[in-house]
């Protein structure tokens, strides 16, 4: 069978493709042909076709066990159930590059059928950008990086397997959303620099560009969930964030993302803030890029990093040092002609969405020293230095209590004037209103009062309630919640699942109990008010894996729950992996996780108790919700059929340079 | 207006010097933290004997003599196949091997308290039948010392001057290859050191 090469071999059309991407249209509006200049969604097309039929031979390979296949050999195994060889052909480094590939020439095509109603020369200069940036990664991939690499002559009889840790539902998902997100910025790059090379940036740039950011970041969002959500179920340890340098990788595009939307939003509205929103388009991608390069290198240790040699890590780096240099390049040079002369009062929206961007590019600042810090001090011979979470929660602690507060006020305010002094009365009521609930409910609550707590409790209240109020105001206005415009729900529904994340996190945070006890079948023991009841401990069989489940009971007042805590030994790669059980609900989450027999006959379980932790994913979901329903206003299609009648003028003052 | 023109460099700078820092990241090892210690003194330390725990060890100590400092533990196989070669050295270069016990299971939630009784047992079995290079051993209970030297494993062995500095480190297994190849030159270089 052939079918490998045939793979390859439609990656290396790939990259001849995306070199006509490049430069073709931009050809055609050099030589004003109308035809060489449209050529931009046909070369997309075929890129994408040719990049699916690639990653349609790598998932083939994998189903039919093909482990003359090196990296099927590395990464498959014929135990595997067939949605875990087909999971697996982005568990690796080679394969999930090429889910990157493919991603990116999907985001590419998307882009080249849904721009139709963008100025020609627009359309044909995002275009080449995404042809130019595709060059770089087509090349990586059919020279240094191929997942079609044979092990011919001497191929083994089976598979290596999929590591175990990305056997999980939660990892079928997360890198495609993930890398939705990541590779979705390209596209709002691509906006950028063609906003860059013809000095043109409107309200109107900021408005094709909204939908493209929105997506890529909605699924960004849920990317970012969905993994913690994994890592929190999956390695056993109870945590749902770690600050490990690749979490922060894929957290620095989503901050700037977040401020990006934003400030796209004045933009759009105000005119005003256009150098930044470029500068913020670009970082959002730059960071992605630099968060490929993080995980791909081998620079940082983590785990998720692949494991890979400095060439692959050179390439990658020359690659994002042309990407990046070369738009920072035309940033530096171009931005000054993007200038606005729009005046507002200091207790404006804009000084509010202006502060918002403040906060999230300290954000990202203190993720991104925190992140290179070490890598910075060892290769200045500094010696080495680690930074923590400790780091991370302290400096994040500082920043979100006066974001929170701006963001509970922000929306009330007004456009270019004041419009907030006003309410000054009505906020200081809620603001007390806020503490005082918080403190009432952790009292009744009756696990104490923690001073950091209460203060989270009642930032996320305060903003639950300014949020309650606009949704309110909204409803007055149109008297219908139907008729209340969509992108003021997506940002109603963004700041409740912001609230709700808060909550969460500040509630795990400082009321999570945690017990290493040893049981016998039989034992109870109690956690925070729930009895749990060890049953028994069974032998468990799965196709590519031999364990251990333990069957607990949980019975917390009149209610009795059922509880498996699993520990698999994966005999590919002599791994055990601990799968914890978990009883969720909304207050709270009951975690076990088994560990060794002891001697005595007695088991080791460790249990954590984690209160209200579902409620940082459910903030999460809303927050990647509130994208998709922003995408949904109808303005971004209303504005498509007004735009048909400016679009010829656009091109005829193009046309007499 | 020179200013804000300025201000649309910084990013490019900025990522100018990142960029420096990450290719010469690509080349070092970034799970190379021990060489930090490398020719430093072995940091302060007070640990007991693992076979009497009334006496107690610090870093003078380990100064006055070249020095072997070996990581191991009874749970370690390598460590045990490489005791009968550091026997030898000591008998026959008259080298001073000291141990650092690292000992497993210590997790006092878990695992409860270490059973010393039993550990020293199991030691002492092993010694006989393996052969004792050692002049004593360290209890390392809270892998503190092994966590300040940077060990990454069992076995692992330091090379100390005269002076307490660390002039090696060597991770796996001491045969008579490593040996000749590695250490043979160094510890001879370092006898003859004032």
């Amino acid at each position: 069978m052939m079918i490998p090469e045939l793979g390859h071999i439609f990656l290396v059309i790939g990259f001849a493709l995306s070199l006509l991407l490049a430069v073709v249209p931009l050809v055609g509006l050099r030589m004003q042909d109308a035809q060489l200049t449209q050529t931009g969604p046909l070369f997309a097309t075929l890129l994408f076709a040719v990049t699916l039929l690639s990653f349609l031979c790598l998932t083939y390979a994998f189903l039919t066990d093909d482990f003359s296949v090196l990296y099927v050999a590395n990464n498959s195994n014929s135990q595997l159930p067939y949605y875990y060889k087909i999971t697996a052909v982005w568990g690796g480094h080679e394969g999930s590059f090429l889910l990157w590939l493919l991603i990116l020439s999907g985001w590419t095509v998307a882009f080249s059928w849904l721009s139709d109603h963008l100025p020609a020369d627009y359309r044909a200069r995002i275009l080449a950008v995404l042809g130019w940036v595709s060059i770089g990664f087509y090349l990586f991939i059919t020279i240094l990086s191929s997942p079609f690499e044979r092990t011919l002559p001497y191929f083994p009889v089976d598979g290596a397997d999929l590591n175990p840790l990305l056997q999980d539902p939660g990892m079928i998902i997360h890198p495609p959303l993930l890398y939705m997100g990541y590779v979705g910025f390209a596209v709002v790059f691509a906006f950028a620099m063609a906003a860059l090379m013809t000095g043109r940036l409107d309200a109107s740039w900021a408005k094709w560009s909204r939908p493209w950011t929105l997506a890529a970041w909605a699924f960004l969002t849920l990317g970012i969930t969905i993994g913690s959500w994994w890592a929190y179920n999956e390695l056993g340890w109870g945590g749902w964030w770690f600050w490990d340098p690749v979490e922060n990788a894929s957290f620095m595009p989503w901050l700037v993302g977040t401020a990006l939307l934003h400030s796209l939003a004045v933009t759009d509205q105000r005119g005003a803030f256009k150098a930044w929103t470029v500068l913020l388009a670009i970082s959002a991608f730059s960071l992605s890029l630099l968060g490929t390069f993080l995980v791909r290198s081998g620079v940082i240790v983590s785990v998720h990093a692949f494991a890979t040699d400095p060439g692959r890590g050179l390439f990658i780096l020359v690659l994002l040092a042309l990407v990046i240099g070369i738009s920072l390049t035309y940033f530096a040079a171009r931005a000054d002609n993007l200038r606005h002369t729009t005046k507002f009062h200091f207790l404006s929206r804009e000084v509010a969405l202006w502060l918002n961007n403040v906060f999230f590019s300290a954000a990202t600042l203190i993720v991104l020293l925190g992140t290179l810090m070490p890598l910075f001090y060892k290769e200045s011979g500094l010696g080495t230095i680690s930074i923590g979470e400790p780091f991370f929660n302290e400096m994040f602690t500082y920043l979100v209590v006066p974001f929170a507060i701006l963001l509970g006020i922000g929306p009330l305010m007004r456009w270019k004037k004041n419009g907030i002094s006003k309410k000054t009365a009505m906020l200081l009521l809620v603001a007390v209103a806020s503490v005082v609930l918080s403190y009432a409910w952790l009292l009744l609550r009756g696990q104490g009062i923690e001073g950091l707590a209460l203060l989270g409790v009642s930032l996320a209240v305060w903003v639950f309630a300014l949020t309650g109020f606009q949704l309110f105001r909204f409803f007055q206005q149109t008297g219908s919640l139907v008729k209340i415009k969509r992108s003021h729900w997506a940002m109603l529904v963004g700041h409740f699942g912001f609230a709700a994340a808060v909550l969460g996190i500040s509630m795990t945070m400082n009321y999570s109990d945690e017990r290493d006890v040893r049981m016998l079948v039989g034992d109870v023991v109690n956690i925070q008010g729930i009895d749990l009841k060890l049953n028994a401990v069974r032998d468990l069989n799965g196709p590519n894996y031999s364990g251990l489940v333990a069957d607990i009971t949980a019975i917390q007042g009149n209610a009795k729950y059922s509880i498996l805590a699993e520990k698999r030994f994966y005999k590919a790669r002599g791994m055990i992996m601990t799968e914890a059980g978990v009883h969720a609900n909304l207050a709270r989450d009951v975690y076990v996780a088994l560990g060794e027999q002891l001697d005595s006959g007695s088991w080791v379980l460790r249990i954590y108790y984690k209160p209200l932790i579902r409620w940082i994913w459910l903030g999460g979901i809303l927050i990647a919700l509130a994208g998709f329903i922003a995408i949904l206003d109808p303005r971004y299609r209303r504005w498509k059929v007004k735009s048909r009648a400016t679009v010829s003028t656009v091109e005829a003052e193009h046309a007499t340079p | 207006m020179q200013l804000r023109k300025i201000a649309f460099i910084l990013p490019l700078l900025t990522f100018a010097i990142v960029s420096v820092y990450l290719y010469s990241a690509l080349y070092s090892d970034p799970r190379a933290k021990e060489s930090s210690l490398l020719n430093r003194t072995v940091p302060d330390f007070q640990l007991n004997d693992l076979m009497d725990p009334t006496r107690q060890y610090k870093v003078k100590d380990l100064k006055g003599e070249v020095t072997l400092l070996n990581i191991w533990g009874v749970w370690c196989t390598t460590c045990k196949a490489e005791l009968g070669f550091l026997t030898k050295l000591k008998e026959e270069l008259g080298l001073r091997i000291i141990g650092i016990y690292y000992p497993l299971d210590v997790d006092p939630d878990l695992d409860g308290p270490l059973d010393l009784a039993k550990l020293t047992n199991n030691v002492d079995k092993t010694l006989k039948a393996y052969g004792n290079p050692y002049q004593f051993n360290m209890l390392d209970i809270e892998h503190q010392l092994s966590f300040d030297l940077g060990v990454t494993g069992a076995p692992e062995t330091f090379v100390i001057d005269k002076h307490g500095v660390v002039r090696a480190h060597h991770m796996g297994d001491i045969n008579p290859r490593v040996w000749q190849i590695k250490l043979a030159a160094l510890v001879q270089q370092l006898k003859e050191e004032e």
